[in-house]
């Protein structure tokens, strides 16, 4: 079996070459990042059978767990390392001919870096751990969303990292103060001894950890940097921040609250919360005229969605859950990618400009509108198997307050389909305005809009190869016992 | 006086924290609110040192006699700080390369005038 | 595979394949998509009188899908492929010199394939998944005119994604409580189930199947999208898609819940939601045939007398009987027939004129297009329920259900809707085809042959069902039985059960003794001048032809009488709702105030305030 740390050393190392095979051929560097993607989708899927059969624990330097770093390495750890590595070679080999200017050798290493810092998230075992790999992420993306060096791009990416560095500080005074309780930094044996202590002082590092990785996870109130942040940087960015990067933090707010605390007292609150971003997500959305802020918004609702699906906690609406974090980096980073070449073609963000693009560039307009319909959740795409499991777990959970939520979740998928209909009629339904530039997406990036298409029409008319895998990562995230058990 | 003897550390770490997070919330340069970044980093990293702080305690060397009876603070925790420094450090330096170029945009570093992005 | 399963990969397939001819000509592809409809046709066709169920994919969720075929499904499955290749023929050369025609003819493949799996469909998720196919190529074809079509899409997908949603709550439901989806095995489960509950499930289907068929404050969608849809479409969209609605509350009501519930329970719950339906289905009927009075748009009119008509049909079938029940669902197929005929013939009328419907500035047509002329009599007609057309013998039974059922008010309500039905449409025959013909359109061209095939296709299907009910109703009785209810006794020329007689061979006859009556007289004592049309209008005083029209204002002190009273109060209601909430979301996405200290703000009062909460109140 090869060794999963494995990676997140390869893609590093390769970050880090980027700069010098820039000196040697300048052509090669921008094929690094495809390269290391590559090596990470193949070795995950090596690795599924392993996986399958019980968790892979790698000790860090040989250290034993609890004193050593160790990676977790279950179905669902497995499950975001692919999803990474799948998104990120499809938005690689789109940013092969979308970045054209600019200091391109610094780009793709921070890409690389990006997707490492949120692999390594996935994968870790260890609290600080975590954190040094959410720095990496995030400080990869703020330089990232600032690439084009613009007015807007560097205004939302300083505000992105005041933001940004609060919730890393109050994430790691959580830690902080888990460590003062505990002296173990290690997840499985926090969760461990987690029963013994009084759950009135956990609750402040708790929700000091909440806050912190609510701002990455972009949970409301916490979430003011994501619309400037995804709405300002270049489009292939804002693939990876809206598919990955929040996707990436709620994992890691699911994993505390799940396995290493296991507050389910906590659940119902998470579940208002998660509703909550979800109303605030779509009606900013439905009120905006720009077309990528647009987007942002609506990725706010997805993780609204999400948050909601994972905190009815029943393995059914996990399990959808799982399934929305899939459907939502496909069919997000589509919108993205496409709307990358929209607006290059018609000049402006506006949604008006956007007028007409049907006729003109009738691949990528395909490619927004089926990212739209299976974000909106309509069969037959991929958002309708996760908007089903999602709805029918937390019927059959039950309770007043949940099937309330239930339809106020409905209510948005309202809301959601409206505006993003009223795009799709925009491209196809409303008289051209002439101008901006002639260019039509190149080939790199038909290719990467055909292969999430591809994606999200399979993954909406097989679920069940998905599924399978995603209920075994469910019962990862749900059983702490088991999880303690694997690792110590 | 034993009470501040035992929580004078963690009273200055949040002290500081709490200082860093008003002059964020106060100031309206952007400067300014990076330098209370800094000071809040500052207080986290006091707070990590005085989690692992045991009266007295020496550094957490094993001499060569093996040093029975002497009291070591606690290492993991300085191992924290000495990584948390440097990626405050990072962010430090990139923070204040991001307000160079945004004065050039803007001519200010005012944060209430910076806000063409919002809504 | 199958016979069901041949005919939905046909369907499907024949859309995609669509695409790619369309793409190296349009000709062909429009070819190729009547080709695939006719060939739909005869595969429905042969599948008559089989009854099975088959599982057709296992891979969705671990929930099997399953398509079946019975006597319901098939007889709308047939409406639906002869009036979708009626419509491809007519549209041939209505699209002909139209942009995006390809876009057009697999939209329309794709409709007619998803209304397939919606009648095939064996189990609610396949329904589902169907429905919803249906309910986004519905609008993309909606909004493919353009102009007020986009806002009409808008609207229609907007609402019919509120239905969606209250029905994906139903079936979660259902899944949760039976943990199957299976239609058969779910009319074994759920008259076990308590009342409260049925009512719940009822209500949440209800809303989803009331927006598609349209009933009254659900209906606003639908004069907007009828009047902006291309033609041939709206012919569809009339036809059957909007019947979709009368196919989910027959699947819901009776297939579901159960007919021997519905009837046989007084004082539970069922029955209840039974009389809200029918006087729902009653306001439908009286309401719209009013407001369509007062349109003077030829489309628009029609559209109104589409949500009217399905009053008749909800109010036939929520009553319960077996003569209500196949007057409702022969009254969906009449309705079919000349709503789709009706919309053809304005279709023609738009091709000739240059996309003019506006019934103020048309007139006199009959004689420039005397098979359009022909469609529109024969079409109002049946809507009319004139005696020896198909919309007499449903109207016929479905009064006949009302009066015996002890309903007077309702049999009231039906008939109220018929005065305003004939007033309305003898408007629209007049301005349209008979009167003076504006000068500008004197060179106005017969309809092309395919627009004149399917008008005449159907004008003779309306004589042949009024004047032989029993070669539909043989068909449908068969359905009411497969519900359990007791058969009619179907002959081919009427209905002879004790819920009452019709024998149209006497109605023939008693008519036509009658108009030989009137000839005769006319013939022997009729002495007639014919006089120049300006002659007794301006007393003998030459008057400037263009100057005037007198097909415009039509109605006009009715429409000052009553116009105040028949607002569309639920399409402002509605309207203002929308601008609400718009507003709201305006005023939510303030909060995002640019200011990078109060985001910081937010982070620590989420952080603040949680801790509080919990040292207050420890709720945790």
């Amino acid at each position: 079996m090869v060794n999963p740390v494995l990676l997140l050393a390869v893609p590093m190392g390769l970050a880090f070459t980027v700069p010098v095979i820039e000196r040697i051929t300048g052509r090669v560097s921008r094929w690094v990042p495809v390269a290391a993607m590559l090596f990470n989708l193949v070795l995950c899927v090596r690795l599924i059978p392993a996986v399958l059969e019980g968790p892979v624990i790698v000790q860090l330097g040989g250290f034993v767990p609890p004193f050593g770093i160790n990676l977790y390495v279950g179905p669902l750890g497995l499950f975001f390392a692919g999803l990474i590595a799948l998104a990120g070679l499809v938005i690689s080999v789109y940013s092969l001919t979308y970045i054209r200017t600019g200091p391109l050798a610094r780009y793709h290493m921070l890409y690389i870096l990006l997707l490492v810092g949120a692999t390594g998230v996935a994968l870790t075992g260890d609290l600080f751990n975590l954190f040094v790999f959410f720095e990496i992420l995030c400080i990869s993306s703020y330089a990232l969303v600032a690439y084009n060096g613009d007015r807007a791009g560097l205004e939302s990416s300083v505000k992105y990292l005041i933001q940004g560095s609060v919730g890393s500080s109050m994430l790691l005074v959580g830690i902080g103060m888990l460590y003062g309780i505990f002296g173990t930094l290690n997840m499985a044996d926090i969760a461990r001894s987690v029963g013994m202590v009084d759950q009135g002082v956990l609750f402040v590092p708790l929700i000091f950890m909440l806050g912190g990785l609510g701002v990455e996870a972009a949970i409301f109130p916490m979430n003011a940097w994501l619309p400037d942040a995804h709405s300002s940087a270049p489009s292939s960015i804002s693939a990876v921040l809206s598919g990955i990067a929040i996707e990436v933090g709620l994992y890691a707010v699911a994993r505390m609250v799940f396995t290493v605390f296991g507050i389910s007292d906590l659940f119902l609150f998470l579940a208002f919360l998660g509703v909550l971003t979800l109303l605030i997500g779509e009606m900013c959305a439905f009120a905006q005229s720009n077309i990528k802020r647009m987007l942002a918004y609506s990725s706010i609702g997805q993780i609204g969605l999400i948050l909601f699906a994972l905190a009815v906690a029943s393995g059914v609406t996990v399990t959808g859950g799982l399934f929305q974090f899939v459907n939502h980096t496909f069919s997000k980073g589509l919108l993205f990618l496409s709307a990358g070449y929209l607006i290059y073609r018609s000049g402006s963000m506006e949604i008006s400009s956007l007028q007409g693009m049907g006729r003109r560039m009738p691949l990528t307009s395909l490619a927004f509108t089926v990212g739209s319909f299976s974000l909106v959740g309509l069969p037959p795409f991929a958002g309708f198997p996760g908007k089903f499991l999602i709805v029918r777990g937390a019927l059959e959970r039950g309770g007043t307050v949940i099937v309330v939520l239930t339809g106020l979740v409905l209510l948005c998928t309202i809301l959601e389909g409206a505006y993003f209909f009223r795009v799709v009629q925009a491209l196809y339904f409303r008289e051209g305005i002439s101008g901006g530039s002639g260019e039509r997406a190149p080939a790199a990036a038909a290719v990467a809009m055909i292969l999430l298409m591809m994606l999200i029409l399979a993954l909406g008319a097989y679920p069940q190869f998905a599924e399978t895998f995603l209920r075994s990562a469910a019962s990862d995230l749900m059983g702490a016992v088991e999880h303690v058990g694997s690792v110590l | 006086m034993t009470f501040l003897n035992e929580y004078a550390f963690y009273i200055g770490a949040f002290g500081l924290i709490l200082i860093g997070l008003l002059t964020i919330l106060l100031r309206h340069h952007l400067i300014k609110l990076i330098i209370g970044l800094s000071i809040m980093e500052t207080g986290i990293n006091l707070f990590l040192i005085a989690i692992g702080y045991i009266s007295r305690g020496t550094a957490p060397i094993f001499p060569v006699d093996g040093g029975a009876g002497t009291v070591m603070v606690d290492p993991v925790p300085q191992a924290l700080v000495l990584t948390a420094i440097v990626i405050g450090v990072a962010v430090l330096a990139m923070a204040l390369g991001m307000a160079i170029r945004l004065h050039g945009h803007y001519g200010t570093l005012d944060m209430r005038r910076i806000k063409e992005l919002k809504w | 595979m199958t016979g069901v399963e041949i005919i939905l990969a046909a369907a499907f397939a024949g859309a995609l394949l669509t695409w790619f001819i369309g793409r190296t000509s349009s000709t062909a592809g429009s070819a190729f998509a009547v080709a695939v409809l006719l060939a739909l046709t005869a595969l429905v066709a042969l599948l008559h009188g089989r009854v099975y169920e088959t599982v057709f994919y296992r891979g969705f969720l671990g929930l099997p899908m399953s398509l079946r075929t019975d006597s319901l499904s098939w007889f709308f499955a047939m409406a639906t492929t002869v009036l979708a290749a009626l419509s491809g023929i007519f549209s041939l050369s209505y699209m002909k010199d139209r942009k995006n025609t390809g876009f057009f003819n697999t939209m329309l493949l794709l409709v007619n394939a998803a209304m397939l799996g919606v009648v095939f469909s064996g189990d609610l998720l396949s329904f589902f998944i169907f429905w919803e196919i249906m309910s986004w190529s519905t609008f993309l074809l909606i909004s493919f005119n353009r102009g007020q079509g986009v806002n009409a899409g808008l609207k229609y997908i907007v609402m019919s994604l509120v239905g969606s949603m209250a029905m994906l709550v139903g079936i979660g439901w259902l899944l949760g409580a039976f943990g199957t989806l299976n239609i058969a095995r779910l009319s074994e489960l759920i008259p076990s189930a308590s009342g409260g509950h049925q009512l719940v499930l009822l209500l949440l289907f209800g809303i989803a199947f009331g927006i598609k068929n349209a009933v009254m404050p659900l209906h606003t969608w639908l004069p907007d999208a009828y009047t902006e849809a291309p033609s041939p479409f709206t012919a569809v969209l009339s036809g059957m898609l909007t019947r979709m609605g009368i196919f989910g509350f027959l699947l819901i009501l009776y297939v579901m819940a159960g007919a021997a519930r519905v009837l046989h329970s007084p004082g539970s719950t069922v029955p209840t939601y039974n009389v809200v339906l029918a006087w729902l289905g009653a306001v439908t009927i009286v309401v719209p045939t009013f407001i369509a009075m007062l349109q003077n748009d030829a489309k628009r009119l029609l559209a109104w007398h589409g949500i009217g008509q399905g009053g008749y049909m909800i109010l036939g079938m929520a009553f319960g009987t077996g003569m209500g029940l196949a007057g409702g669902i022969f009254h969906t197929l009449n309705h079919a027939i000349y709503i789709v005929l009706l919309f053809m013939s304005v279709g023609a009328v738009q091709h000739r004129t240059g996309g003019v419907r506006d019934l103020n500035s048309l007139g006199g047509l009959a004689r420039k297009m005397p098979v359009a002329f022909i469609g529109a009599l024969m079409g109002i007609s049946g809507l009319i329920g004139v005696p020896l057309t198909n919309g007499f013998v449903s109207k016929w039974m479905i009064y006949r259900t009302l009066i015996l059922g002890g309903a007077p008010f309702l049999a009231f309500a039906a008939l109220i809707g018929s005065w305003g039905t004939i007033l309305s449409v003898y408007k629209f025959l007049h301005n349209v085809f008979l009167g003076q013909l504006p000068s500008k359109y004197e060179n106005v061209r017969s309809s092309p042959v395919s627009m004149k095939i399917p008008i005449l296709v159907l004008s003779f299907a309306i004589l042949l069902f009024g004047i032989l009910p029993g070669l539909p109703l043989k068909v449908i009785d068969g359905i009411v039985v497969s519900f359990g209810l007791p058969s009619l006794d179907v002959s081919l020329w009427g209905i002879a059960s004790e819920a009452g007689t019709l024998n149209t061979v006497n109605l023939f006859a008693a008519l036509a003794v009658g108009v030989l009556v009137v000839l005769a007289f006319v013939r022997i004592l009729g002495r007639s001048e014919r006089v120049g049309q300006d002659s007794n209008y301006s007393a003998g005083c030459g008057v400037p032809r263009d100057r005037y029209n007198y097909t415009a204002r039509y109605y006009d002190p009715l429409f000052r009488m009553i116009s105040p009273y028949l607002k569309d109060f639920f399409s402002t209601l509605y309207d203002g709702l929308a601008r609400g909430i718009g507003s709201l979301c305006e005023a939510v996405r303030m909060i995002y105030t640019g200011y990078v200290s109060s985001y910081v703000m937010y982070i620590l009062l989420f952080i603040s305030a949680m801790i509080f909460i919990h040292l207050t109140w420890n709720p945790w």
